[in-house]
């Protein structure tokens, strides 16, 4: 027997399996320390803060639930959000996340460890990240073996896709959903593998915390019927399908109704319709097999047709009645979205105008995932050549993640573990296959010699033979069948050698040249892997978008805070009661930095709410006036970043706001006449009187100019000069500006006590003469 | 002290003041306040005379308007170190004035001399006025007080010197009805100061009589070009660890400007230029300099919603043993945004310091020894309310503490954090309007027995041993009920 290299022979198996076991416990602790040290960028380049919209509210719904307790969670009515309308939080949130970091807290607390509850939060994201990794390796293992597991652990550990949810202070749903998605997944292959109840349960629990922890438990929801489907056409079934099946089902569906946001959900609507007809179909399938077994095989010919037939139709009847009478609700237009991508433009701006929501661009699948979209494609066919049950379940998790993923930009994190996945699965098939010392011998006789080669860490290659490339791929999928276990995988030998393959040639890797080679250029591309995923991280996803970090001319950070100064500035100078009018990007900051009512917030669930003040902020400043009055607005905040070319600010948005604005008001508000005659979107001399006029025109650009002394003031996002003499504004009162302008407050003023408008009070403030033309207005007031 | 007693002594002093012959007189009165912000420092010098031998205790009379304003007193001999001890009477409903005894270092013979200094803070003896001004305006301030220094002798001559910040006062009473004691302008003002009198021949003036008829009421308004700042509320939490030799002090401070309450709105165009032309408006403040004791370590400035980027630190080392440490580190701090008149800004500011610093072990008595500074001085700044609490090493007993002036409150109560069993005891102070001066130590003695300070090793020790026990145990149990599960 060569091999390319000698190996040890006086090892026992135990020494060999104890090492490997340590070695394995060892790589994973490694794995999740650089899983949670990769997301530490932002805590150390910034500070412990919770990042972006989304997490703020997470986080001032954790502080209640850690501060006042659960029950007092559940009822929470929050008066503040949605002003005047309050927000019934207890029972529109998904509570998974907070009730996690709850938890935590109080168990650290009753050890008398008194963390803050903002560094659980803001630590949540990376901790789950390295259960994510070790559900990984266990997913993966159950595919191919522990070295593929621990490659994917390692890839989903830093790969960029899953970072950008997950990055400390990124305190959002995302952060531990991902685990619980693989964990489900992995427990519900372990079930469908062992035909087993307890495995199923488990399933069940954690598609449960799935769903009281993110929206996108239905991707579980569809996934798994999926399978199952397949599984079933393919001829499949089997009494360890049913078994796993209906115990996830049954558990988890009564589970998940118990999450107040839920409700009978999973009974109602069509997201969930699979879930309960696969589950009817697998019902069906077993009765009839329990009837075949007990009647002769004519009569069942009969009876399944006769059953298939009534139960099919019966079935659609009823859905369709179901759907018709209201019981069953429509499909929604976040999921009309997912098929047509121009859908929400057309229909719900609200949607699309989340930038997230946009369809994916193609350098961000390598941007996210690097090399493993390249592998990704080579694992998901080495699923094929075996196509157990489990790999089944990749390869369709690989075509629904992928299709999403193109669809929408979020869902690139649902796409991120199958391919972790995959790659490992193919790269640790390739390293098998280059690091196996065993080399063919050309002899001719090769026939009855099955194709598997063992793992170099079996040490036992007294029972091994060399003639890989020979087998059939009918041979080593037999072969591996028989054998079955995580030790024993396929290699990429195996797949290069076609069936035809002519049997007298032998074909296989000799010397250690090859396999150098390969395996340096592999490690390089794991080495890259990792700079990029480092560079990625560091650079792209760790900048908490509260705070701006720029460069000082010696090269030191320079930390641009303008946000949380003007919000700090509300929180300390103004009524509690003050009611702020913002747009809604800006609407769970300002209640959790800020802590004041605010109009409208990131939870889009009122778009007419939000179409007002869109109309407030692009109507002139007399019509937006009573409109503000009638909300009770103290302050209006915009963000404008002009001064210092900050490119995210409320102009660049502006549109949107009144596209919002003209679905509820298509009279009174037009987009086109925001724009200027030749079609362009400006904000100087030549801007449309419409813009001019525009509340959040005036209030961005007021006293503008005169901060260049005289010189010409130029619009550093839109690289537009603005006019020298800025907007006036009748109505409102500058209140506060931030330090590099980005954040500027303005108090609504309160009625003139004369009675006059206060236009008119404005201008004869500053001993302006009134016009003569008005008098018929004056006299038509006496009488 | 009974309550029954009480009348009595009363009475007996009132005895001593009233019926009994003075047996001082005082030649001459100088009084001198320093009109400022927030804080207004007062100095008042006696010189007195005694007109009987052996004369051992000279009351100062203080009129009540005054003592309400003045939240540190001092009575020393005009050129010693030497504080004199001070008795205050109980407050009378019956006096509108307030006395203090001082008990002078020795016995003074017929006719001889000594000059006494009284020093005195007085918070929140200033408002701005007018109440309102905007971002352009400047600041002013008012300030009353009364025209004579009461005393219960006889004063032969008697000054009352206010000086103001700078030369622009805007207005200062003019006394009338003051022919009786002088013949002269009874006020003059020259550069930054108003000088009230000299007044001569002024009888014992400690009575409702002279009160009355003479006494009245001086105003002086002044310009005043800092902001004028009050710390309505200073937490500080000490906390002393001797595993890690180290002194953690945490403050959390709410921070009040209560200078003249912004007119109209803040305008950040107007504030950047100003700061551009450096002409700060008087009544904004953009920035506070602190001085933190030397050789702290992992200073932290934040406030509710996070770490304020702004500041800039510099340590001092720690200074060698046996000298004096008159070296800090300076803390430049800027909070979020600039705080003009009216606005308030909370923050938390905390360091760690090497605890070898601030203690002693007293192997004599077998205690620790450690001082903690009750605050950190603002320069300019009034406390409103103060609460200092020291936390002791957890099963720390013995406990003594000195504070250097009597606390409004203190108590003694349990606080547990960091893998705490049994919890640490925590002293717990709260006084009222301190100032620059009130910024003293308090020293805390007590005693560790070995056994406290291995507590908590031993405690998570075991809770860790019988987590791993139970792992150990549980790897072991085995809970199928059919033996060949996996032939599935």
């Amino acid at each position: 027997m060569p091999t390319a290299y000698p190996l040890p022979t006086n090892l026992s198996p135990a020494t060999v399996a104890n090492t490997a076991s340590l070695i394995r416990i060892v790589a994973l602790a490694l794995i999740s320390g650089a899983a949670i040290a990769s997301r530490l960028f932002a805590v150390i380049n910034f500070e412990s803060i919770i990042h972006e919209f989304d997490p703020w509210f997470n986080y001032r719904a954790t502080r209640v639930l850690a501060s006042k307790g659960f029950y007092e969670f559940w009822n929470w009515f929050d008066p503040t959000a949605w002003y005047p309308l309050g927000r019934v939080v207890g029972g529109t949130v998904y509570p998974g996340l907070m009730a996690t970091s709850g938890v935590i807290y109080n168990l650290l607390h009753a050890i008398n460890l008194p963390v803050d509850i903002r560094n659980i939060c803001v630590l949540l994201a990376p901790g789950f990240s390295a259960l994510t990794a070790w559900a990984t390796y266990m997913f993966t293992k159950e595919m191919k073996d522990a070295s593929a597991g621990l490659l994917a652990a390692a890839f989903i550990g830093i790969v960029p896709g899953y970072i950008s949810r997950s990055v400390a202070g990124s305190y959002d749903n995302e952060a531990i959903a991902i685990f619980l998605l693989m964990f489900t997944f992995y427990s519900w292959i372990k079930a469908l593998k062992q035909g087993s109840a307890l495995f199923g349960t488990i399933a069940a629990v954690f598609y449960f915390y799935m769903v009281a922890a993110w929206g996108g438990y239905a991707f579980i929801t569809n996934m798994i019927p999926l399978h199952a489907l397949v599984l079933i056409l393919m001829g499949r079934f089997s009494s360890r399908l049913y078994v796993a099946y209906s115990s996830w089902y049954a558990i988890g569906t009564l589970a998940s109704m118990q999450v107040p946001f839920v409700g009978f959900q999973p009974v109602k609507t069509s997201e969930h319709m699979a879930a309960l007809g696969v589950f009817g179909l697998l019902q069906i399938i077993s009765f009839a097999q329990l009837v075949r077994s007990h009647v002769s095989s004519q009569q069942f010919q009969r009876l399944l047709y006769v059953g298939v037939a009534t139960i099919g139709v019966l079935g659609a009847v009823a859905f369709a009645g179901l759907t018709y009478k209201g019981w069953i609700a429509p499909w929604t237009g976040r999921f009309y979205s997912l098929w047509d991508t121009g859908y929400a433009k057309k229909y719900i701006p609200i949607i699309a105008s989340v930038s997230e929501h946009q369809p994916t661009a193609w350098p961000s699948f390598f941007m996210d995932l690097q090399f493993l979209i390249f592998l990704f494609p080579a694992g998901v066919i080495l699923c094929f050549r075996e196509l157990r049950d489990e790999h089944l379940f990749v390869i369709i998790y690989a075509v629904v993640a992928s299709y999403f993923a193109g669809v929408m930009v979020r869902l690139m994190l649902t796409l991120t573990p199958v391919v972790c996945v995959a790659s490992a699965v193919a790269l640790s098939t390739l390293l098998d296959t280059f690091v196996d010392p065993t080399e063919s011998e050309a002899i001719e006789d090769n026939q009855n010699e099955n194709g598997t080669s063992t793992p170099p860490t079996n040490g036992t290659n007294g029972t091994n033979n060399g003639t890989v490339a020979t087998s059939t791929a009918a041979s080593s999928k037999k072969a591996s069948k028989k054998t079955g276990g995580a030790a024993e995988g396929m290699t990429l030998s195996d797949i290069l050698a076609p069936a035809s393959a002519p049997k007298t040639k032998p074909r296989g890797i000799y010397g250690l040249d090859t396999r150098f080679m390969v395996i340096f250029n592999t490690i390089c591309m794991l080495a890259f892997f990792v700079s990029h995923c480092t560079w990625v991280t560091s650079s792209a996803y760790s900048s908490p978008s509260v705070v701006l970090a720029s460069q000082n001319q010696d090269g030191s950070q320079h930390i641009i805070d303008d946000f949380r100064e003007a919000y700090y500035w509300l929180r300390q100078n103004t009524a509690e009661d003050a009611v702020v009018m913002s747009w809604w990007d800006y609407g769970y900051q300002i209640a959790g930095m800020a802590d004041r009512p605010t109009l409208v917030d990131n939870n889009t669930w009122n778009n007419t709410h939000i179409a007002t003040v869109g109309k407030a902020m692009s109507s002139p400043e007399e019509v937006a006036y009573p409109i503000l009055r009638k909300h009770d607005v103290s302050y209006v905040l915009v963000i404008f970043g002009g001064l210092i070319g900050y490119s995210g600010d409320d102009i660049n948005k502006f549109l949107w706001m009144v596209r919002i604005a003209q679905g509820v008001w298509p009279n009174e508000i037009q987009e086109p006449s925001y724009f200027t005659p030749q079609g362009e979107y400006k904000v100087d001399d030549h801007a449309s009187p419409a813009m001019r006029n525009s509340l959040m025109y005036k209030m961005s650009y007021y006293r503008f100019a005169e901060l260049f002394g005289g010189g010409q003031a130029m619009d550093r996002v839109r690289q537009q000069q603005v006019p020298k003499v800025g907007p006036t504004l009748d109505y409102l009162d500058e209140a506060f500006t931030s330090e590099n302008w980005i954040v500027r407050i303005y108090e609504v003023k309160k009625e003139d006590p004369l009675g006059r408008d206060l236009k008119s009070a404005n201008a004869f403030a500053q001993g302006k003469k009134r016009k003569r033309t008005r008098p018929a207005v004056r006299r038509r007031a006496v009488v | 002290m009974h309550w029954r007693s009480f009348p009595f002594l009363l009475l007996s002093l009132l005895g001593t003041v009233l019926a009994a012959p003075p047996s001082f007189e005082n030649t001459a009165i100088v009084r001198t306040v320093e009109l400022g912000g927030a804080v207004v420092h007062v100095t008042t010098t006696y010189a007195i005379k005694a007109t009987q031998p052996g004369a051992k205790v000279y009351t100062i009379a203080v009129g009540l308007e005054e003592k309400e304003k003045t939240s540190w007193l001092q009575v020393k001999v005009k050129g010693q170190q030497r504080e004199l001890d001070v008795f205050h009477h109980p407050l009378d409903s019956s006096r509108n004035f307030h006395l203090l005894d001082v008990t002078l270092p020795k016995p003074l013979g017929l006719n001889a001399t000594l000059n006494l200094v009284m020093d005195t803070l007085q918070t929140h003896a200033t408002f701005p006025w007018p109440k309102e001004a905007s971002q352009k305006d400047e600041q002013a301030l008012k300030y009353h007080t009364d025209l004579f220094v009461l005393s219960p002798y006889h004063t032969a001559v008697q000054r009352t010197k206010l000086k103001a910040p700078n030369p622009r006062i805007i207005s200062y009473t003019v006394p009338e009805n003051v022919k009786d004691f002088t013949s002269d302008t009874p006020a003059t003002k020259q550069g930054a100061t108003v000088t009230y009198g000299p007044y001569n021949n002024i009888v014992s003036s400690a009575n409702k009589e002279f009160i009355e008829a003479h006494q009245q009421r001086i105003t002086a308004h002044y310009f005043h070009e800092q902001p004028v700042l009050e710390i309505t509320n200073f937490q500080r939490a000490a906390e002393i660890s001797h595993w890690g030799d180290n002194l953690n002090i945490q403050d959390n401070l709410v921070l009040h400007n209560a200078g003249p309450t912004l007119k109209g709105h803040f305008s950040r165009l107007e504030h950047q230029s100003q700061a551009y032309f450096k002409r700060q408006a008087p009544h904004a403040l953009p920035a506070l300099t602190l001085h933190l004791p030397a050789g702290i370590r992992n200073t932290y400035y934040y406030d509710l919603i996070g770490n304020v980027s702004t500041s800039r630190l510099r340590v001092a080392p720690t200074a060698p043993k046996n000298q004096r440490a008159n070296r800090y580190s300076t803390l430049e701090l800027r909070p979020r945004y600039p705080i003009l008149g009216g606005w308030n800004y909370t923050f938390t500011l905390g360091w760690d310091a090497p605890l070898s610093d601030s203690a002693v072990y007293d192997k004599s008595s077998g205690k620790y020894i450690v001082e903690v500074p009750i605050m950190t001085p603002i320069p300019g700044a009034v406390v409103n309310k103060a609460e200092v609490s020291i936390i002791l090493p957890e099963g720390a007993t013995d406990v003594e503490f000195s504070a250097p002036f009597p606390a409004v409150m203190n108590r003694i109560s349990t606080h547990k954090t960091y893998l705490d069993s049994t919890g640490r005891p925590m002293l717990t102070f709260e006084y009222e309007n301190l100032t620059v001066m009130h910024s003293q130590n308090i020293f805390v003695l007590y005693k560790v027995p070995l056994a406290a300070h291995l507590t908590k090793p031993f405690v998570v020790g075991v809770a860790f041993f019988s987590l791993f026990a139970l792992a150990i145990v549980a790897r072991r149990i085995n809970l199928t009920i059919h033996k060949k599960a996996k032939t599935l």
